[in-house]
């Protein structure tokens, strides 16, 4: 990362082809589309590289600097194009699915996590899930998320608090059990 | 009764600290749990645990791989736009060139947010333009009541603001970019932004600045808002 800070572009280039995927796939869930998603991963890898962004190791991972940077573009993005539809994910056969490409150890041990992650919110009830998902991924308030629910907004808040504490306990985190 | 309401007598709070973490709270909302965090111990440990869980969340996205296009659409941009040293040479012309070329579609439109960034601490910038205003860019120093500092360049009617060293927004919050022109109230932008996680951020303001009195940045909630929701903390004039 301190060769990215100077601004070598080889190592820019590695941290590109390291977090790629990563930030595809999260800008593809978000947008639910191709373009929309290549487009979200472009401008947040610019914006990156054209700021000069000096990573914090103390802020978390350069994976969590990446993707916090993509869900940012993703969410301007909607805002720019106010209609908040046809971002359901449909998987229209032009996204290749990462095949087996774990060959490191690091890889093999991010598929880990990312499988745990997954299967912890598959676990979670519907309701809590889809309130979980509605604001990360879709970027919408409680009170858009209650409107289109036709529910309290603080059920809705609650159903947040009580899918993110399962969460929390299913990730390693013994404390959230007291939530 | 939970921990919270011992903490804080208000029954409600805990229940905020998910969907602030979430970045779902509205903008009233969340600056009002902003001030609650302040006095609130419980809650401000249970948003860090939940920070961490919302920091995994993109990793249960299914996994798709990036194009080989894409791949080379950013490494040629890369490579056309030599990143700005430590002395700051000016990149905003270089970036519109890009924008049009490199980035057509929605693009185009989150160009307009400018690189960089990720967090950080509300802008403003004060930018007088009369009908004279020369083609040449003017670079005007902003003024910051927070951390960091700011400029903001002006080229033909163009703006762009260049942020170092600012602190990162709270969480679920975002920077929206506002044009006051007179006594009007500031008018909200397209512009909505963040900083980088050592405060750099490059935002090009939209539209043109004549006529517009003053350029603002405020923290807002993710949506953005239709009006400031918050004070401005930097401003740069360039009378």
């Amino acid at each position: 990362m301190a060769l990215v800070q100077d601004g070598d572009a080889q190592a820019f280039e590695v941290v590109f082809d390291r977090h790629a995927d990563a930030a595809f796939s999260l800008a593809y869930r978000m947008c639910g589309r191709r373009n929309a998603a290549e487009d979200v991963v472009q401008e947040a890898f610019l914006s990156l590289w054209r700021s000069g962004a000096r990573y914090d190791r103390t802020r978390g991972s350069v994976r969590s600097w990446v993707l916090s940077v993509v869900r940012n573009r993703a969410i301007d993005l909607f805002r720019r194009e106010v209609v908040h539809n046809s971002r359901d994910v449909s998987d229209d056969g032009l996204a290749e699915r990462v095949a087996s490409a774990a060959d490191t150890a690091d890889e093999v041990q991010r598929r880990a996590d990312a499988a745990q992650v997954r299967s912890a919110l598959e676990d979670l009830p519907t309701d809590q899930r889809q309130v979980i998902e509605l604001a990360y991924f879709g970027g919408f308030t409680h009170s858009q998320i209650a409107d289109v629910l036709e529910l309290p907004a603080g059920t809705v808040k609650g159903r947040m608090r009580l899918g993110l504490g399962k969460l929390r306990v299913a990730l390693g985190d013994p404390s959230g059990a007291m939530l | 009764m939970t921990d919270d309401d011992l903490t804080t007598g208000r029954p409600e709070c805990g229940e905020d600290v998910a969907a602030y973490a979430l970045g779902a709270l509205d903008a009233t909302e969340a600056v009002a749990f902003e001030r609650h965090l302040e006095s609130c111990a419980a809650c401000r440990d249970e948003l860090l645990a939940f920070r961490h869980v919302v920091h995994a969340l993109p990793m249960s996205a299914p996994e798709h791989s990036a194009s080989p296009e894409l791949r080379r659409r950013v490494l040629r941009a890369v490579a056309d736009e030599p990143r700005r040293t430590a002395a700051g040479a000016p990149a905003a012309h270089r970036r519109s060139r890009l924008q049009r070329r490199l980035m057509p579609r929605p693009a185009a439109a989150l160009a307009t947010v400018a690189a960089g960034a990720v967090l950080a601490v509300v802008v403003v910038a004060v930018v007088l333009l009369s009908s004279s205003s020369p083609p040449a860019t003017r670079v005007n120093d902003a003024q910051v009541t927070g951390h960091g500092t700011a400029q903001l360049r002006v080229t033909g009617g163009h703006g762009e603001l260049t942020l170092q060293r600012f602190s990162p927004p709270p969480a679920g919050e975002i920077y929206e970019v506002w044009l006051k022109r007179g006594t009007a109230p500031p008018s909200p932008t397209t512009a909505l932004f963040s900083v980088t996680a050592d405060g750099t951020g490059d935002v090009v303001v939209p539209g043109n600045l004549r006529g517009v009195s003053l350029v603002m940045v405020t923290p807002e909630p993710a949506g953005g808002t239709r009006v400031p929701t918050h004070p401005a903390v930097l401003s740069a004039s360039l009378t």
